[in-house]
């Protein structure tokens, strides 16, 4: 495809850059509220973008799950190497979810179209959505890390044309049909999704009979450009230098006890940023492995630009260096499963590095998981019918350079990403959900604390499965920034009937009988700032709140307060000078040794 | 019969009042006094020169319950949930619409933690009762929160929408414990499950309850004082009207009682004008609103979010759905950080308000672009009450846009307009095409101060082929009031699959809600009632409002009912499934109590229009000034044609006609205008 070159003027320029967001949302919307099944409506696990054929992206929706960021491309570029440029007709609605190049797991099932004007192949119509149910393991939030290879995870689709100029291949149909669980949900979802793509195509008809396919294409570019010179401007005002930092996750799921490292460098010269995450572990034997570039572009994308609409140009100034055989570059057949597990994480832990650089923007570290993940399923005895409780509850976020975390939301990679409703929840599935509450204490505390974890309780009132099986994230908390202390880790719970206390548990689909009841613990997000020097009024203000406890306001934030909650001023400078000393002491005695 | 509404904004209280045997209408403006709003209608009402005891009706629109809720100036308030849900409303749905921003804001609840209490009870999805309410642990709450001075209170207890019967007694104990308090129980607020928002709703309902109900209740009082006997109603966010008692009740379907006036007043002109389906525009100074009317009807929203969706409150109260941009004429124009010209959503508002308007304003807005390029004549702003400095307005373009781009100040007052042109097609788009509407097959109603100023631009922009400037456009909300019937929406969730939904169970609750419907409604002679049920296909979340009749439910007519929804569905969609299995999830009731219709006089026919003078004026974009002829919009009579380019100036708006846009003077007094172009 030739590129024209055109010098717009501004009003030009401008709507076009107002219109093709619009129909990369308007394709998420139509999406959304047509689909089947709770991860692509509530969970807003998909993503819906125009590339063009080169795999550059156009335009994608805003909102939904961040770790999608401009990571469609590779699909086109694979694509267009696999049938030609002249191997795409009008009416093809291609399917893939084949880890070698998409690689995430199988349930994010992608679907895409040509979109031609006037015969000309200018871009690919796209949506990416997370199916129910992909056969093998994968059925829900998908197949958990002990799934040894891609086989054994789900069906596998390689690049294949469902529909051939118009014509559906009807074997390739009942083949899907006839080895996924929920046939119903996922086929409904694939014609939403095909749907939306149909839509894109339609709006970039009326906006190329309006501009012309020169203006378009130009302006195109224009954005690519200028959007560029944006994300340069911020880093340009950064210090040059490295910049490092490190974490954790408590293992891979499989060889328990041996954790997962986690390393980054992000090196910050003039306008350019390169993070590599070089320094990560290996890829592993369990499915928490995948090929993506989304942590280090999720960071780069908040701390440049995070309002503005994602294209090509948000990463053209970013350089990411990730060696194949690492986890987040893994080779096929390596499992992929639990892909994006680990992803939050590293995001945080670009960003931890980047305080320095960045000291009145960067929070201390949230709870850094995809969720306090919520799995009940089992057959309905008096409906026969399976179900599936299926929801995501937030956790704390860090202390900020100016206030405290917020409590009980979703990961940085997720966005727009709702948990179940309580009602909803029982008004469908055979569980009472006991509690859904803040965790006292669960915060990190600082002179801006973090934001608070929950506790999920659920009693199950059928015989069923739980899914306790998510990464955790014990030996390294989320952290606290400047003197800020770290947020509790969350977990799982689980009291059987015949059980007097709640104990912690792990695993994947274990059965339990009627009445067992289980908590799905989120952690808190890390402390901002030394605790010493939080206004003794919010710590008052949050004991009163019951949000920390009195232990907690003398212990970590030195201050004293009487019976009636009132501030006992004397007592709390006292007790600050001697948190003040020992620590001192004890910091000076660590020098020594 | 005298009928009066009067309609308090931000800037300006506005009145309107018609007088049905002498058909004569009666206006006047005076500026809102926040402090004083009850004084300023009856001031406004002094002003206008009508006797408050001759008035029949009084129809009132007001911004009190939003900005008591945004301003958060309003009740102390408690909340009382069921055992294990404290932080339900704190928690929300836990979600970051802003999905990159590291330093996103939740919503901040209007109760705090140690003002919401649990109490012991239980209730199942089914309604059944698992553990019993413990009234001691409800009168427990009423004496801490009574201690804490607490003066209204917010019931949420779940799964009270199917069986309020804990909510009640709960209810009772409170009006006991604290018989000062203003109490909202969520099942009369909102009988719908999905407990954040309902509790939500109800909160905010409770929060601005003592001082939207105060207000209402002293505006009855006060009305009665200076001798005013006839019926107030008070204008919903629904468009309907309500009594003083309903809204003392129910104040948060007060929430946007002001800009739903406008959409009724396009509704009625359209169907008057034998034009059932148009889109209803107004643009103001800091925003421009869009709204779908379809079969003469709005189209309504269940609720929205105060706010925005990223942090503001649910407030899932049914409400005309309205698309709003932050483009009106006093948005400003800037460029950002890569030299790019933006319009908006900043607005310089009334104060210090555009360059233009010599407030002190300093940058560059819609307002001032349109003076540059001689659209609004400096001279006769409000009927030449406000001298404009166009000097001014364009040395602040020159400066601020046209320098730093190496554009004139002409082709820079152009690029603004345009692109503030863009972002409204944009919510017009969105209110129609994106709902399966294709916008060529509605008129567009324009109003506001600047609606009539772009909105022949905006229709060619979009293809509408008729554009209408009804009479009063910078009153329109009030007209609107003055034309809305009484209106109560209600809903029930009731949740089955369509095949084996129990349709005399159904008919019951809608005989319910129909009987609690009519005891609100003071024209319940004739009332229509609405009926839609809520469905989608097994496995989705998102529903259609698929209207159905009470005759259809009482045959149990599934078929047809089902058809309807796939119908739908693919007008929507453009897909559906006839074979998927379909549920249902709630049942509404839309009751419409009709007030009497006024009769507004007609104009006297004319032959031909004179202008009043010549103006220069840059219309297209080859920035070449068109000398356009002034016309004066009360020197046109009926059947008067103009041809554009043209402006029509009248006393708080100017209509832009285009080279080849058709203009005839209606008998009724609308301009009818045929875009050209259009196809």
């Amino acid at each position: 495809m030739k590129k024209p070159v055109k010098k717009l003027d501004a009003v030009t320029l401008e709507v076009i850059r107002n219109a093709l967001p619009a129909v990369a949302n308007e394709m998420a919307a139509d999406l959304q509220r047509t689909s089947y099944n709770m991860m692509i409506y509530e969970v807003r696990d998909f993503c819906t973008a125009l590339i063009d054929p080169n795999g550059e992206l156009i335009s994608q929706n805003v909102g939904g799950v961040s770790h999608f960021v401009a990571d469609l491309g590779v699909i086109i570029i694979d694509g267009m190497r696999r049938y030609g440029p002249k191997g795409f007709k009008p009416g093809d609605v291609l399917i893939t979810n084949h880890q070698a190049v998409a690689g995430q797991h199988l349930n994010n099932v992608v679907i895409y179209m040509p979109y031609f004007y006037k015969g000309e192949l200018l871009m690919f119509t796209m949506v990416r959505a997370h199916w129910i149910d992909i056969g093998g393991t994968s059925t829900g939030f998908g197949a958990g890390p002990q799934v040894a290879d891609p086989w054994f995870e789900g069906l596998q689709l390689d690049q294949l044309k469902i529909y051939e100029a118009g014509e559906l291949n009807e074997t390739l149909y009942r083949v899907i049909k006839d080895n996924i669980r929920f046939p119903e949900s996922s086929l409904g979802d694939m014609k939403s999704q095909m749907a939306a793509c149909r839509l894109a195509a339609r709006r970039m008809d009326e906006l190329f009979d309006k501009y012309g396919r020169d203006t378009i294409l130009s302006a195109v570019n224009t954005i690519f450009g200028e959007t560029e010179r944006k994300c340069r401007n911020v880093v340009q005002a950064l210090p040059d230098g490295i910049y490092e930092a490190s974490a954790s996750i408590d293992d891979d799921g499989v060889r328990k006890g041996e954790p997962v490292p986690i390393h980054v460098k992000v090196t910050i010269k003039g306008s350019g940023m390169t993070i590599d995450l070089s320094g990560c572990s290996l890829e592993r034997k369990a499915g928490i492995n995948s090929r993506t570039l989304a942590g280090a572009r999720v960071a780069y994308k908040a701390l440049t630009g995070p309002l503005d609409p994602v294209n090509e140009g948000s990463f053209r100034a970013l350089d990411v260096i990730i060696p194949e055989g690492n986890i987040m570059m893994a080779r096929f057949p390596a499992p992929m499963a639990g892909w994006s597990a680990i992803v939050p994480t590293v995001v945080d832990t670009i960003v931890a590095a980047l305080a320095k650089a960045m000291p009145d923007r960067v929070p201390a570290g949230h709870h850094g998981l995809l969720g306090g993940a919520v799995v009940f399923f089992g057959l309905h005895p008096k409906t026969n019918k399976r179900f599936v409780v299926q929801s995501l509850e937030g956790g704390g976020w860090g202390g900020r350079p100016y206030e405290d975390g917020e409590s009980g939301t979703v990961s940085v990679c997720q966005g727009d990403v709702r948990n179940g409703s309580i009602e909803g929840i029982e008004l469908k599935c055979p569980v009472l959900v006991e509690s859904r509450g803040f965790r006292q204490d669960s915060c990190g505390a600082g002179k801006y604390r973090g934001g608070l974890g929950i506790d999920m309780q659920v009693r199950n009132l059928v015989e069923g499965h739980w899914n306790f099986e998510q990464t955790r994230r014990t030996i390294c908390p989320p952290w606290g920034l400047w003197d800020g202390t770290p947020g509790e880790s969350g977990g799982y719970l689980l009291k059987l009937p015949n059980e007097s206390e709640f104990r912690l548990t792990g695993g994947n689909r274990l059965p339990v009988p009627v009445g067992a009841q289980a908590i799905v613990r989120t952690g808190g997000g890390g402390g901002w700032g030394n605790p010493l020097e939080r206004e003794p009024e919010r710590v008052r203000h949050d004991v009163r709140e019951e949000l920390i406890s009195r232990e907690a306001a003398e212990r970590l934030y030195g201050v004293v307060l009487d019976a009636d909650l009132t501030l006992n001023a004397a007592a709390t400078t006292r007790l600050r000078e001697d948190i003040q000393s020992k620590r001192k002491a004890g910091h000076n005695e660590s020098k020594d040794h | 019969m005298i009928v009066v509404a009067i309609d308090i904004g931000g800037t300006f209280t506005d009145l309107i009042g018609f007088d049905d045997r002498a058909k004569r209408f009666v206006e006047a403006k005076s500026l809102t006094t926040p402090a004083h709003l009850v004084q300023g209608i009856i001031d406004c009402i002094r002003k206008s020169g009508l006797e408050a005891g001759a008035i029949d009706e009084l129809i009132h629109g007001s911004t009190i319950a939003i900005n008591t809720l945004i301003e958060r100036k309003g009740a102390k308030t408690g909340l009382i949930v069921t055992k294990g849900t404290r932080d339900v409303y704190a928690i929300g749905r836990g979600n970051r619409p802003e999905a990159y921003n590291l330093l996103f804001k939740r919503h901040q609840p209007l109760v705090p933690r140690h003002l919401t209490i649990e109490v012991d009870e239980r209730m199942l999805a089914s309604g059944e009762v698992h553990r019993k309410l413990q009234t001691n642990d409800v009168e427990a709450a009423c004496r801490a929160l009574k201690a804490e001075g607490v003066e209204a209170v917010a019931v949420c207890f779940l799964h009270s929408y199917v069986n309020p019967g804990h909510e009640r007694e709960a209810g009772a104990v409170i009006a006991k414990g604290m018989p000062d308090a203003y109490l909202s129980l969520s099942h009369d607020i909102l009988r719908e499950y999905r407990e954040f928002e309902r509790t939500s709703t109800t909160v905010v309902n409770a929060y601005i309850g003592p001082k939207v109900g105060g207000y209402v209740k002293s505006l009855h009082a006060n009305l009665g004082e200076v001798g005013f006997r006839g019926d107030l109603s008070i204008m919903r966010s629904n468009g309907g009207v309500m009594t003083p008692e309903v809204a003392q009740e129910r104040p948060a379907a007060m929430m946007e009682s002001g800009p739903v006036g406008g959409i009724i007043a396009s509704a009625r002109v359209g169907m008057a004008l034998g034009l059932p389906n148009v889109i209803s525009f107004d643009m103001g100074g800091t925003t421009a609103k869009a709204s779908l009317i379809r079969d003469g009807e709005p189209t309504m929203a269940p609720g929205y979010y105060v706010g925005g969706y990223a942090s503001g409150h649910p407030v899932m109260v049914p409400m005309i759905d309205v698309v709003e941009v932050g483009a009106g004429g006093g948005s400003i124009a800037w460029l950002d950080d890569i030299g790019a010209l933006k319009v908006g959503p900043q607005s310089a508002g009334a104060d210090p308000g555009p360059i233009c308007y010599r407030g002190g304003g300093l940058e560059p807005t819609i307002t001032d672009a349109n003076v540059v390029l001689g659209r609004l004549d400096p001279d006769n702003f409000l009927g030449g009450q406000m001298k404009l400095d166009a000097g001014g307005a364009a040395k602040g373009i020159k400066d601020k846009i046209a320098d730093p781009l190496g554009m004139t100040t002409i082709e820079a007052a152009q690029a603004i307009v345009e692109i503030g042109i863009n972002k409204m097609s944009l919510a017009v788009r969105e209110v129609s095409v994106e709902k399966g509407y294709d916008p060529r097959d509605f008129a567009l109603v324009a109003s506001g101060g600047a609606g009539p100023l772009h909105v022949l631009a905006i229709a060619r922009e979009l293809h509408i082929p008729k554009v209408i400037v009804p009479l009063f456009p910078s009153h329109f909300s009030a007209l609107g009031m003055l034309l809305a019937d009484e209106r109560h929406d209600f809903i029930r969730t009731s949740y089955a699959d369509l095949a084996s939904v129990d349709f005399k169970n159904l008919v019951a609750v809608h005989e319910e809600m129909a009987s609690e419907a009519m005891g609100g409604v003071r024209h319940n002679k004739g009332a229509e009632l609405q009926v839609h049920l809520d469905l989608r296909y097994v496995g989705q979340e998102f529903t259609l409002q698929v209207p159905v009749t009470l005759a259809q439910l009482k045959k149990g007519d599934r078929h047809a009912i089902r058809k309807q929804f796939d119908k739908l569905y693919e007008h929507r969609y453009a897909h559906h499934s006839p074979d998927e299995a379909v549920e249902m999830v709630n049942i509404r009731l839309a009751v419409v109590g009709k007030r009497p219709r006024l009769k507004f006089p007609g104009l006297k026919a004319a032959v031909k229009a004179k202008p009043v003078r010549t103006r220069k004026v840059y219309l297209g974009a080859a920035g070449k000034a068109v000398t356009c002829p002034v016309f004066k919009r009360p020197s046109l009579g009926a059947g008067v044609k103009i041809v554009g380019p043209a402006l029509i100036e009248e006393h708080g708006t100017t209509t832009v006609l285009y080279q080849g846009d058709v203009c005839r003077v209606a008998p009724s007094g609308e301009l009818i205008i045929a875009v050209r172009g259009a196809k």
